[in-house]
């Protein structure tokens, strides 16, 4: 009772410091008044503090279960192992968006805290931007969706959290997720303060770069985990099935992939700058538009979404983002040229430029995808696309990025005018045709697989030459670790898409009814049904299968939770190999002790996870401990003479 | 300006050509169980209704028939395969498939639709 008291106290300090900070610091941004903007920034370090307070005061009510606290009642109950109970905080709607504000607070007071050196102006109108969107989360918190309602008689246990989300998938999917969401909001706020200023230069490229890598690589260890959660408990066989609810999650990643190489461009050569304005923008409104897609339950889904009172909260809060984007870039558009000389078709930047192109081009793909029954819906009868439509409308654009991944790194700045390069070229080139007749010997027709899995052997030889000049001189190494970072993200990619293509081209699937004794083979692989049993476990019932295969012993089952209206969950088995996974997911046992299995064998995909490992590693290796010496080279290469 | 312009539209040309000729045929409709009724649509469509208590399971619970309905018309579904972790009578169901002349849509695909972390029923005394 007294922490739901405490609670809402304190959310609702957090939001009158929250809107002070915003008030304060575009008056002194305005005023250039540098004591006023420090406060400023003082009251949002407050603001932020008070929501770990408040985050700090649900985490407590749901681990001591304080039932009185509705959130608590909803979301947990006594029998939930204790690390679930503690996942609660960002298990539900409430304190999912208590969550955002935090990461928010959090992140963007570090991201303030050496912001002045930006100039009064950027710091304090990105401080003001800051708190304006973290109040706005706030007014949400505190009138629409506390996480501090109380209930007025206290149950005696909680209603705990669905089976489903019983994993440990639920421990770390959600909040890595929402966290990559919540930090892109630093670099938008910078890239509007910046503009706001008449400050067009690469200095809160610069300075928000960090962030952008931060919520990037979250985003990327987001969307591998929720693949590999999917993959593991819901038993399709599969990990991706083109549902609004990943849709949304994958536009700001493709976004904010976009953002990372042009923002390179400006750094490097002081191109793209009204680009990179734009890109910052659109990651950040796909980022709230997601936000508000899985809120609002505008489009049909797989997931069934609360539709709740905040729905015409988020699209109010995405309007206004949007009018407040496009008015700032209409306003500034005339500062933002700069360079008359036209790019190189041929060359780095040129490649960056097509990539970026194509990587919008697919977000415009699966944007269609995921609101066409919206649209439809509104002229007429409904209509929704399946997977085939993603697959074809986005696989060609994903081919030529491939091609220019492998080809990219090899052109060098400014353009070839005597073409070089294509010496250089001619490794990943020779990989890639290698691998072709390799395909082709081995009898493979498909036009998709003999087109992507050469190019990734190509993309793959690209970065390993690189990797190979190195033997000339280690302290390269050292010196240039942003690129050699970038070169293991990238091969980490081929690997990822190695195994995305070779189980989207090759999974093999076998629906199978056998009797105890009796064998199955799938794509050569033999398992032999031994026989079920029942075992009683805490909260729950199973009912094991138990099959063979080789020496090991796949247990795929079925959990009863009486708990919670009999509902039934399967336990996939899987035994995996660095070549294939072999996914057992048990459909039912009959009287007579014969059991239905579907049976699937999923080459690669244990590469999916590997390359996701590679490629936050890359990103680790090329950023730790940087900033001082890439800050500087972008203050040499661009002086800041961009008229207002 | 102009030269950025250029390769902006081929691209923009080529991806409105990739969404339009891939949504052409992919596109399904997606439709409740009494406007399937009303609607004669062939080829495949999406159908959402409510499972009905008449789960009928065969092959070990590889075959499945049961009844989906919505507030004012029924249809009899088939469908092969591995059953949503949480069918059963009662919940909401998205049957991809078509409607066969003797009358019993034929789903490739059922979906359920999933509890997400975002929803739970609210606790009421």
């Amino acid at each position: 009772m007294i922490l739901g008291y405490l609670g809402a106290g304190a959310l609702l300090a957090a939001l009158v410091m929250g809107g002070f900070s915003a008030v304060l610091s575009f008056w002194a941004g305005s005023q250039e008044n540098a004591v006023m903007a420090q406060v400023g920034r003082r009251a949002f370090y407050a603001a932020a503090a008070m929501i770990a307070v408040a985050g700090g005061l649900l985490e407590w009510a749901l681990l001591s279960h304080d039932f009185s606290l509705a959130y608590v009642t909803e979301h947990t109950d006594l029998s939930t192992p204790i690390a679930l109970v503690a996942a609660g905080f960002y298990g539900g709607q409430e304190g999912s968006l208590l969550y955002w504000a935090l990461v928010l607070g959090v992140l963007g007071s570090v991201s303030l805290v050496a912001s002045a050196s930006l100039g009064l102006r950027i710091a304090a109108y990105a401080a003001g931007l800051m708190a304006a969107i973290l109040s706005f989360f706030l007014v949400v918190l505190v009138l629409v969706a506390s996480p501090f309602g109380l209930l007025s008689i206290i149950p005696p246990d909680g209603l705990g959290l669905n089976p489903v989300l019983r994993d440990g998938g639920m421990l770390i999917h959600p909040p890595v997720v929402l966290a990559g969401f919540a930090s892109f909001a630093i670099p938008f706020c910078f890239a509007s303060a910046a503009l706001l200023a008449g400050r067009p230069d690469s200095a809160w490229i610069a300075h928000t770069r960090r962030f952008a890598l931060i919520a990037w690589s979250l985003q990327t260890t987001g969307l591998v985990l929720g693949m590999w959660w999917a993959y593991h408990v819901l038993g399709w066989g599969g990990y991706w099935g083109w549902d609004p609810v990943e849709n949304v999650a994958l536009m700001p990643w493709l976004a904010t992939t976009a953002y990372l190489h042009s923002s390179m461009v400006q750094e490097t050569r002081g191109r793209l700058r009204a680009w990179n304005f734009g890109l910052v923008i659109l990651a950040f409104l796909l980022v709230v538009f997601g936000t508000f897609i899985v809120r609002s339950g505008v489009v049909p889904s797989v997931h069934t979404f609360a539709i709740s009172a905040i729905g015409p909260w988020f699209l109010g809060f995405l309007l206004v983002c949007i009018v407040f984007s496009v008015v700032l870039l209409a306003a500034r558009s005339s500062g933002l040229g700069g360079h008359t000389q036209p790019v190189a078709p041929v060359s780095r930047e040129g490649a960056f430029v097509l990539q970026n192109l194509l990587l919008i081009g697919v977000v415009a793909v699966v944007f269609w995808g995921t609101i066409l029954p919206l649209v439809s819906g509104m002229l007429g009868q409904q209509r929704v696309v399946g997977a085939s439509y993603f697959e074809r409308a986005a696989g060609p654009l994903l081919v030529v990025i491939l091609a220019l991944m492998a080809a990219g790194p090899l052109l060098p700045w400014r353009g070839a005018a005597r073409l070089p390069s294509l010496r250089a070229m001619m490794w990943p080139g020779v990989t890639a045709l290698v691998a072709l007749a390799a395909l082709l010997v081995a009898r493979v027709s498909s036009i998709p697989a003999l087109i992507t899995l050469p190019l990734v052997a190509g993309v793959a030889a690209t970065c390993l030459m690189q990797y190979a000049r190195l033997s000339q001189g280690w302290k390269n190494l050292r010196r240039r670790r942003r690129r050699y970072g970038a070169y293991l993200a990238h091969l980490g990619l081929a690997v990822l898409v190695t195994g995305i293509g070779a189980s989207h081209f090759w999974q093999q699937e076998k629906d199978v009814t056998l009797a105890p004794g009796e064998q199955v083979t799938v794509a050569g692989y033999t398992l032999t049904y031994a026989g079920s049993e029942q075992r009683q476990l805490a909260d729950h019932t199973e009912l094991v299968a138990l099959m063979r295969f080789g020496d090991a012993t796949l247990e795929p089952a079925r959990a009863t939770y009486a708990g919670l209206g009999g509902q039934s969950l399967t336990r996939v088995a899987i035994n995996t190999t660095p070549l294939a996974d072999v996914y057992v997911v048990l459909a039912g046992v009959t009287a007579d002790g014969s059991a239905s299995f579907s049976v699937f064998v999923n080459p690669l995909v244990s590469w999916i996870w590997a390359g996701g490992a590679i490629i936050i590693f890359g990103v680790l290796l090329g950023n730790l401990g940087e900033r001082a010496a890439a800050v500087e080279a972008v203050r040499r290469r661009v002086p800041a003479s961009v008229p207002g | 300006m102009i030269r950025w312009s250029i390769p902006a539209l081929v691209v923009a040309a080529c991806v409105g050509y990739l969404i339009y000729s891939a949504s052409g045929g992919s596109a399904e409709y997606y439709l409740t169980v009494s406007q399937l009724r009303s609607h004669a649509i062939s080829g495949d469509v999406r159908v959402a209704g409510v499972v009905e208590t008449d789960v009928q399971k065969s092959q070990g619970g590889l075959h499945v028939t049961f009844t989906e309905k919505d507030g004012t018309a029924s249809i009899p579904v088939d469908y092969t395969g591995t059953l949503p972790d949480i069918f059963r009578p009662g919940i909401t169901v998205v049957a991809e498939g078509r409607l066969g002349s003797d009358g019993v849509f034929h789903a490739r695909t059922l979906l359920a639709k999933c509890p997400s972390r975002f929803s739970t029923t609210p606790y009421t005394q």
